[in-house]
């Protein structure tokens, strides 16, 4: 569904990414995972249509988006859930919500889409009329996947979702992104939290410096002395 | 200091209202722009003040029913609001170096006015200024009724679209984050456009009022500043109604300290009112 | 710079008295009267520039201290009497006191204080005039100064009023001069590129930027009492006019906002201009000319004719000026012994190593509902490299923030080398001794990376004089590798050498305390290394480190202890390979996999 060839994207005046393939079949659940600074929110970000990229290309379904202006991305089937989640917190949380169905391919849907939403984040129902500054980190990470769900797109971007969060809620919304895989929906996600993230996925690659380091199933990177030394140092 | 009467209060009141009105209106368009395009628009004045000369020429040599001339107006300023907000895009320009075009181009807008329409003060006699409605012992003149009216409506109306339209809120989420909108669809150069255009449209309706209720000066474009960015900033940036409120609580305070003391000392009001809500809400450093 | 003063200044004096001998020459009163304006714009332009240019607080009120200036002098001569002389420091006074007055209100503001100063001294002017015009000050009817008698300097009223106004232009620009040499211009040209940045880095923002204000007022008001017998008759219209704010904004934003004389050689060039259209018609042509420059420079020439030019002239002379120095020590200088005042070592009798030098106690901060610190309590000794870790989001920035005075705490105490540090600005802990970079560098965009680097050895712990700071930011781009650079600007830099910037920028303020920001993040293995080897140069010469940093393999290298944040608080403390191998901490990082 989601190609990358050789894409390079620069971070102001300097390269981040350089030279990275990797794809995304339709419903799948892959995970990005690597040291802070390697790059993994400017590449997420360039296919969220959000950076440009400066060399290679990009194709969903074989439709090549690298040229498309950023607003146009959401129509191709690409949400994003931003890291920091990045909420509009002079909007009420229904506001959020809506704008999320705000490209015209799912706003005839969006009754129903938000109706869904809200089995999902049961809840955000008491919550829907609260300024979305006000709520807790948690919840903010709910109506953030809200919003990208509300785009009803084909591929799901997440940018560290775990960030911030206490532990037993990260658990919840691992749960979630594992239904919303299971619903059909391709899901890539960038993570700092390495074991759920390899828990969760069916493909993993590192990204070391701007530029792909490992790619392979989940167990094979898990028993690698790679990962514990990049994240832990020694031992 | 003997107080007035009641009913000299009460009118005073009342024209204090008027007035206010009008600063919301000439407020509206500067607090749009300011608040979600971060562009201060200095020359919105000296734009309020061409619809007004405009609307003057066409009701005085043209015969033109003064509302009519809105139908000229309001497309006109729209598409230079948008033409205005392009070349800031283009040009990259900060809100602050905004605030200096805008001011170079106050003075080419006012000196325009002066060499078409000479610097001699002028008051439109039209239809309009002759009718007055009787409120018990209150006079209500019809152009500040008028002014009143489109300050209520245009500013009701934009929170409203603001508000409950799908528009609205793609605006409203792009002033705050344009690049995370673009991620879901909402094109923020376009609607920058439409917001830049609608804000000089404003101006234009603002110029309207004036032209009926007050005597036109080139100079006077500049007596305006002070205290519509006054009623802007007491108001709250990118608040539809903020200018309103903003702006009759200070033609109230206004209006009562010149039946109370003495006229010349109104202009002081809204300093002073600035002043207070600054150092009340602003964060100190 | 120091080869360029005496030019510069004879130049000044040389000119002054040229043009002083010209009413001598007995020309047709019109050179003199064109001259009087030329340098009544000049000082106008000038002075308004020391505030505005030099800090980027734009005031549109210039004409209130004017007429302030004005009034005074039209009171104090015309109806009390004052002799004329007399009035000048005293307009000069009364202007300053006002400037001032508002100043201290609205710099005090947070956010917004650039747009706000503009836009309240815009109104201001409006509010002087209307105050002006409906007391006895003006009451309507103007004051005339037909009867005040001028001292005989010269042969004639205009040719004494002339001098007076050359005496005034030259004294002004040569305040400017002196002011942009000085460090109040170094810490006011900061301010204009961050103002935030340069508190921390020691610049006292508030202070200078009410000196800026008060000169520029004062200065402003001199003219204003001048042109008061030039006019003879002033009014409240004329004064108050929206001209003099407009004309001294265009002719400093053609001349360069950022040079000592741009404005003056904007002031000629517009004087020359608007003379040329005195007659009735064409007078409000040459206000729309003067808008239309106006949009047009901002547009396309932000930098002002002068500013494009002095640029490269300055980076030629700084370079000639370093080659006829003595040569730099070619590898990073020798430890503290033979250095006069390394960081560290420099007044402290109770250097003992292993004495606590800064204690955090409690510290909360909270944004926007957000808990970012929840109760900190951490010891840093001195002389050792503790290392700050934690998962993101953790709140090992925002600590950061606080105890340099970034942010102040919602909450705790923070204690430095025996002094109580909470609350204070941020320009007091720097004085105190405590540096930190920026994990996202933040230089000065229009200083060269030396200019970067002398600031803060001007402005830290020890406040040096320029000489002296220039030979010390000198050492420290040597020591991060950046002297090659020296005279370049922040953005010719790729990221690691801006890295380094933010190190150099730090080390020249002479700190006991070094607060290092994720200064590995996006590096190369190979330029970490370098960096690990440059951190230790920098703790074996004294200083205490502490590091927060996400790239373990130089934590384990580096520190003598490591402190873990989670979520705002401390969840973990001690040896580096003991605390990194405990379940808490593992647990924080990678996450407690799905049971």
């Amino acid at each position: 569904m989601l190609e990358l060839d050789a894409v390079r994207v620069a971070h102001g005046a300097a390269t981040a990414i350089w030279d990275v393939s990797l794809h995304v079949g339709s419903g799948e659940l892959v995970c990005v995972v690597g040291p802070n600074g390697a790059g993994k929110t400017t590449l997420i970000n360039a296919i969220a249509g959000l950076n440009r990229i400066a060399a290679g290309t990009m194709t969903i379904d074989g439709r090549d988006i690298g040229a498309l202006p950023s607003h146009a991305y959401c129509e191709q089937g690409i949400a994003i859930v931003p890291e920091g989640r990045r909420l509009f917190t002079g909007l009420t949380v229904r506001e959020n919500l809506e704008l999320g169905g705000y490209r015209q391919g799912a706003r005839a849907a969006r009754a129903t889409t938000l109706a869904r939403v809200l089995e999902v984040f049961p809840a955000l129902r008491a919550k829907l009329q609260a300024a979305a500054g006000t709520l807790s980190g948690g919840q903010q990470q709910m109506v953030a996947i809200g919003r990208a769900m509300m785009c009803q797109p084909r591929l799901l971007l997440l940018d560290e979702p775990s960030l911030g969060l206490a532990p037993a809620i990260v658990l919840e919304m691992f749960a979630v992104i594992r239904e919303i895989n299971r619903s059909g929906v391709g899901v890539l996600l960038v993570e700092q939290n390495v074991a759920m993230a390899l828990e969760l996925a069916t493909r993993a690659y590192v990204l070391e410096e701007g530029r792909i380091a490992f790619e392979g199933a989940p167990a094979e990177l898990l028993a690698a002395p790679h990962i514990r030394r990049a994240y832990l140092g020694e031992g | 200091m003997t107080l007035p009467s009641a009913t000299l209060l009460a009118q005073a009141v009342l024209s204090g209202v008027f007035i206010g009105a009008l600063y919301g209106l000439l407020g509206l368009g500067l607090s749009l722009s300011w608040g979600m395009l971060r562009q201060i628009n200095l020359a919105h004045f000296a734009l309020a003040f061409l619809g007004a000369y405009l609307t003057h020429h066409l009701t005085s040599v043209a015969h033109w029913d003064p509302l009519a001339t809105l139908l000229l107006i309001v497309p006109g300023f729209f598409a230079f609001g948008a033409l205005l907000h392009w070349v800031f895009a283009r040009f990259a320009i900060t809100p602050f170096n905004s605030l200096l075009v805008t001011f170079g181009l106050t003075v080419i807008i006012e000196s325009a006015i002066q060499w078409i329409w000479t610097a001699d003060p002028r008051m439109l006699d039209s239809a309009y200024g002759h009718v007055k409605f009787k409120l018990g012992a209150l006079y209500v003149p019809l152009p500040e009724l008028l002014t009143l009216a489109f300050a209520t409506t245009l500013s009701t109306a934009t929170w409203a679209a603001l508000r409950f339209t799908d528009l609205g809120r793609a605006m409203r989420a792009a002033a705050e984050d344009a690049p995370t909108a673009a991620a879901f669809g909402v094109d923020e150069r376009r609607l920058s456009l439409l917001l830049s255009g609608v804000s000089a449209a404003f101006a234009g309706v603002a110029g309207l009022c004036l032209a009926l209720s007050f005597t036109l000066a080139p100079s006077q474009v500049y007596a305006w500043i002070g205290v519509v960015f006054a009623a802007v900033m007491i108001g709250g940036l990118g608040n539809p109604l903020g200018p309103l409120v903003a702006g009759i609580v200070i033609g109230v305070s206004e209006s009562l300290t010149m039946a109370i003391t003495a006229p010349a000392w109104a202009p002081l009001v809204s300093f002073s009112l600035l002043i207070a809500v600054l150092l009340a809400r602003a964060e100190k450093i | 710079m120091a080869t360029l003063h005496f030019p510069a200044r004879a130049a000044i004096a040389g000119v002054g008295i040229a043009l002083a001998a010209v009413p001598l020459l007995k020309l047709p009163a019109f050179y003199e009267s064109f001259l009087y304006l030329v340098f009544h714009w000049i000082v106008l332009a000038t002075s308004w520039n020391i505030l505005s240019g030099y800090s980027g607080y734009f005031s549109f009120g210039h004409g209130a201290f004017f007429g302030v200036g004005m009034y005074t002098t039209a009171t104090l001569a015309g109806q009390f009497g004052m002799p004329f002389l007399w009035t000048l420091p005293v307009a000069a006074l009364v202007a300053a006191a006002f400037g001032i007055g508002i100043g201290a209100v609205v710099f005090r503001v947070g956010r917004l204080r650039g747009e706000l100063f503009a836009l309240i001294t815009l109104a201001v002017t409006f509010v002087v005039a209307t105050v002006v015009l409906n007391t006895p000050l003006d009451g309507g009817q103007g004051v005339n100064l037909g009867g005040v008698r001028l001292p005989s300097i010269m042969a004639s009223p205009s040719s004494t009023l002339y001098v007076l106004a050359l005496a005034l232009a030259l004294l002004t620009v040569w305040i400017a001069y002196e002011i942009f040499h000085a460090r109040l211009g170094t810490g006011l040209f900061a301010i204009h590129d961050d103002e935030d940045v340069a508190e921390v880095l020691g610049v006292p923002t508030f202070r200078y930027k009410l000196a800026a204000l008060g000169v520029s007022c004062a200065l402003a008001g001199v003219a204003g009492a001048i042109q008061a017998m030039f006019v003879s008759y002033v009014t409240v219209g004329e004064t108050f006019s929206i001209i003099v704010p407009l004309n001294v904004v265009l002719m400093s934003v053609l001349g360069g906002t950022r040079h000592w004389l741009g404005p003056a050689v904007g002031a000629t060039v517009i004087t020359g201009l608007l003379y040329a259209f005195t007659a009735g018609e064409y007078a409000v042509a040459g206000r729309a000319a003067v808008g239309l420059i106006l949009v047009v420079v901002i547009l396309f020439l932000p930098d002002g004719v002068l500013g494009r030019f002095v640029r490269s002239a300055r980076s030629r002379a700084g370079k000639s000026a370093r080659a006829a120095d003595p040569p730099l020590p070619a590898s990073p200088p020798a430890p503290v012994a033979s250095r006069p005042a390394a960081p560290g070592t420099a007044t402290r009798e109770s250097d003992a190593p292993g004495d606590l030098l800064l204690e955090v106690r409690g510290v909360a901060k909270s944004f926007r509902g957000v808990r970012a610190l929840d109760g900190v309590d951490i010891d840093v000794r001195r002389g050792e490299i503790l290392g700050l870790v934690g998962p993101n989001g953790s709140g090992k920035s925002t600590l950061i923030n606080v105890v340099s005075g970034h942010y102040r705490s919602d909450g705790g105490r923070i204690a430095f080398d025996g002094r109580d540090l909470t609350g204070a600005p941020a320009h007091r802990i720097a004085h105190a001794g405590i540096a930190r970079t920026y994990q996202i560098p933040r230089p000065f965009a229009h200083l060269s990376v030396l200019d970067n680097v002398v600031l803060p050895a001007m402005f830290g712990r020890d406040l040096l004089g320029r000489g002296e700071a220039e030979r010390e930011a000198l050492i420290w781009l040597e020591f991060t590798g950046l002297a090659t650079k020296a005279d370049d600007l922040p953005d010719a830099l790729n990221l690691h050498q801006r890295k380094f910037l933010e190190l150099a920028r730090a080390l020249a303020s002479r700190p006991q305390l070094l607060l290092l920001d994720e200064v590995l993040s996006g590096l190369t293995p190979s330029e970490i290394d370098g960096a690990i080897h440059t951190i230790r140069a920098i703790r074996d010469r004294g200083a205490t480190i502490v590091f927060v940093e996400h790239v373990m393999r130089a934590v384990m290298e580096l520190t003598d202890r490591i402190v873990v944040l989670d979520q705002g608080r401390v969840i973990a403390e001690g040896a580096p390979a003991d605390v990194m191998g405990r379940t808490e901490v593992v647990t924080a990082y990678l996450g407690r996999p799905h049971a």
